[in-house]
């Protein structure tokens, strides 16, 4: 039993979990108790969020606080409940908690106390927080905090997550808590004798304290992951000899505590019944309507796609520059030798190349927060399920699609959200096919080799109709894509829809900016790395070449700029253009070729290809290198110019003809040339495999679309 | 007997019983059970799922879990 002795060792602190259902406000008093005191991570083995934080109790007491996922009962099925389960069903968890803050919403008590009894009875001690008392207040709702307490023998404090209220309070009951010995009430559910029989052997054979944490070993053995096989079997066995039906005894145990608390709640809970239309009612006759619900909805996205595109230009743009002339800066105070071009090129790149997603991401998590704060989200996944099912998503995977427009990083961040994991999986893995904001300039230049800038019927721009048409081809991927792998990924999770429509709530602005910048950070540290690393490599392969080829490069291309006369700009130019040609990536876009070829690509395209794996923008930087117009830099007019007057040395026509253009467009609409995509995506899958096979798919589909199209049209 | 999918929009009923375990439990674990009073509020613009309202709390609900809520 816990109690007293195991306190005073100062090296450990002490956790607390809270607990409690989905919408009952934990994250407010997460974020109301510890403040910036924060640590995001992610549980082992698994992409749920895990929130630590400190907590000052009384008299400079410091505990840890987890904020384990919400979840309606011990009997998971969906990846979030399924932590909490195995953390609560394990004494031996790194973070099994020396004591539980449970909080319900005292507006919805009845719904709330299933889990509060389960909880109760695995014998932990236990602070409950009856929160939204000044909700309460307004709907007139009167309880006795002392009666609760009272009838389930617990410690109780009502407070507000919303206003603080009573936090001191609570804080004391916390200090209480874990400083005096505790000992367990007795079992609030009243076993049956079947299984009491089980939870007893289960007791005896595997040392456990508690009678119902023996039973959720009985009833969950199959989603326990820190049981060995064999155990499991064991269990199965046990189960299979008692003839112990799961699932009949789970909606026995919760109509039970059902029957025994309902009672006790109702003494201690007047409320007075109105048959008054809620103003949540009022709210979603015309939000989820059958007409208008749609319609506000692609308005809202309307409204997230134009902040992620256009808002976040200015700071972006601020950035790069910020980013530019800090390069412009090292350079001219730096020597010119191997490491400033590292500093500069390598490092301050990669670094520039990371911070610019910053914008992007803030933005989309300010407004989708504020969309699930106030309780909107649910009314989405509602009005679009039907329709997201047909292709493996959920609702909400709707705004990681639309948000993909901009830019694919914040829309793989988004799927978090998304319980079902096969669903979350899916959205992943086809969001980074949506035209995005990095793939315009690519478009840009090529279009122009494919159609003619003419208007059709003196309305329509050519170009602005082919440019429609690329992003329709690549929501058309994306949906295809995803339907194809509902058919593939198996799960074992069986899809439910059975969503709590929450009351709308003004936003709580504290937690809003603390989910931005929870991911902001987490996307500057976690991805970060990955894209770090990638930069150098991609650093060394385009600034090094094999022995001696790179200085042999510089010397031909100087000899050559001063037999033409060039000035120092476009002598700059030809050196780089004749170095990256005789770089690694240079000879890697050589050694690529012959797979190239039937795409109708050179090994210059070969070049790009390589170097835009970085980001896809990329293509036209390194275009304007290797045809030495580098000087130029974004100037897209200037490359288009130059790659219409490029020749193929073999059949003596232009390089960008149809067919190649065409084909290089059919191939940047599919291929993951992005490594920051892909290092999100390794983030929120929990590794390599995913982010790997998201990236043949794309490429290898890329590839066949490009060849197919080049095939039939040179 | 009448399945809560079967419930016209605007109208309420008495909860009897669930026909699947698992939805069962799923939904009483949410405050929805049997002896409630639930209201079918609408119909989801593009099918498939119902907005209801049990216990002055609202919910979502697909047609293929209301088909196991068998009304008094």
């Amino acid at each position: 039993m816990r109690s007293a002795e195991i306190i005073p060792s100062a090296t450990k602190t002490l956790t607390i979990a809270l607990l409690g259902n989905p919408n009952c406000g934990k994250s407010t008093v997460f974020n109301q108790l510890t403040g910036l005191r924060q640590k995001i991570g992610n549980f082992p083995g698994v992409t749920v969020d895990k929130k630590l934080g400190q907590v000052n109790l009384t008299n400079g007491k410091v505990v840890t606080l987890i904020d384990l996922p919400g979840t309606y009962n011990l009997y998971p099925t969906s990846q979030d409940e399924r932590v909490v389960l195995n953390i609560l069903a394990n004494p031996a968890d790194e973070y099994y908690p020396d004591a539980i803050l449970y909080i319900a919403d005292v507006t919805q008590l009845e719904k709330h106390f299933l889990l509060f009894s389960q909880v109760r009875d695995l014998g932990i001690p236990m602070v409950l927080a009856l929160n939204m008392s000044d909700a309460a207040a307004e709907q007139n709702i009167h309880y006795d905090t002392g009666a609760i307490a009272k009838a389930f023998n617990v410690p109780t404090v009502a407070i507000s997550g919303r206003s603080g209220d009573n936090f001191q309070q609570l804080k004391t009951a916390l200090n209480q808590l874990v400083t005096e010995s505790f000992t367990a009430p007795k079992s609030f559910y009243q076993f049956s004798d079947t299984e009491k029989e089980i939870s007893q052997t289960i007791q005896k054979k595997y040392q456990l304290d508690n009678p119902f944490q023996a039973l959720l070993w009985a009833q969950n053995s199959t989603r326990l992951t820190f049981l060995s096989e064999a155990k499991r079997g064991e269990i199965s066995q046990l189960i299979s000899d008692k003839n112990f039906n799961r699932l009949a005894n789970q909606v026995r145990e919760v109509m039970q505590r059902f029957d025994r608390f309902t009672p006790m709640l109702k003494k201690a809970i007047q409320r007075t019944e109105t048959n008054k239309i809620s103003h949540t009612e009022k709210i979603d006759n015309v939000v989820t309507h059958r007409f208008w619900g749609p319609l506000i909805f692609f308005a809202l996205m309307l409204v997230v796609f134009q902040a992620i595109y256009a808002w976040s230009s200015f700071p972006m743009d601020m950035i790069e520059a910020g980013f530019a002339s800090l390069t412009e800066a090292v350079n001219s105070v730096m020597p010119d030798a191997w490491y400033t071009s590292l500093l500069t090129d390598g490092i301050i790149a990669g670094l520039g190349g990371i911070l610019i997603f910053i914008p992007q991401i803030a933005i989309l998590f300010l407004l989708i927060s504020i969309l699930e704060e106030v309780g909107y989200m649910a009314r989405a996944v509602f009005m679009f399920d039907h329709l997201m099912q047909r292709f493996g998503m959920n609702g909400r995977s709707i705004v990681a699609l639309v948000s993909s427009g901009a830019c694919a990083i914040p829309a793989v961040m988004s799927t978090r959200t998304i319980s079902n994991w096969k669903e979350r999986l899916i959205t992943i893995l086809v969001a980074p096919f949506i035209s995005c904001s990095a793939r315009i300039p690519v478009y840009t230049v090529l279009i122009g080799f494919v159609v003619p800038s003419a208007t059709i019927w003196g309305v329509f721009n050519q170009q602005g109709l082919a440019f429609m048409g690329l992003y329709l081809v690549s929501i058309i991927a994306a949906l295809g894509s995803a339907w194809v792998f509902k058919k593939i990924l198996k799960t074992e999770e069986r899809s439910f829809l059975l969503l709590e429509l929450p009351e709308y709530r003004p936003p709580v602005f504290k937690n809003i900016l603390f989910t931005v910048y929870e991911k902001v950070k987490t996307f500057v540290i976690e991805a970060g790395k990955v894209i770090f690393v990638i930069s150098i490599i991609l650093w060394v392969l385009a600034s090094y070449g094999p022995s001696n080829k790179m200085e042999l490069a510089e010397k031909e291309a100087t000899t050559l700029a001063t037999q033409n006369n060039l000035n120092e700009a476009e002598t700059a130019d030809l050196i780089a253009g004749k170095q990256i040609e005789a770089s690694y990536a240079g000879h890697l876009g050589k050694f690529i070729e012959p797979a190239i070829r039937p795409l109708g690509y050179d090994w210059k395209i070969g070049i790009a290809l390589i170097t835009s794996f970085a980001a896809r923008e990329v293509f036209i930087g390194t275009m304007a290198t290797i045809y030495s117009i580098g000087s130029a830099d974004d100037d897209t007019g200037t490359i288009r110019d130059r790659m219409a007057k490029e020749v193929n040395p073999i059949t003596g026509k232009p390089t960008y003809n149809f067919a190649t253009s065409l084909s290089l467009l059919v191939f940047y609409i599919f291929a993951m040339m992005c490594m920051s995509t892909l290092a999100v995506v390794k983030r929120e899958t929990g590794g390599w495999k995913w982010p790997i096979i998201q990236f043949l798919f794309m490429t290898g589909l890329a590839y066949l679309g490009a060849f197919v199209v080049y095939q039939i049209f040179s | 007997m009448t399945a809560l999918n079967s419930l016209a929009p605007g109208k309420s009923a008495i909860i009897h019983s669930f026909s699947d375990e698992a939805t069962a439990c799923k939904m009483m674990s949410m405050g929805i059970l049997p002896g409630s009073k639930v209201k079918l509020i609408r119909k989801a613009p593009f099918g498939g799922a119902i907005y209801i309202k049990a216990d002055n709390q609202q919910f979502a609900i697909r047609n293929n879990e209301a088909e196991c809520v068998v009304l008094k």
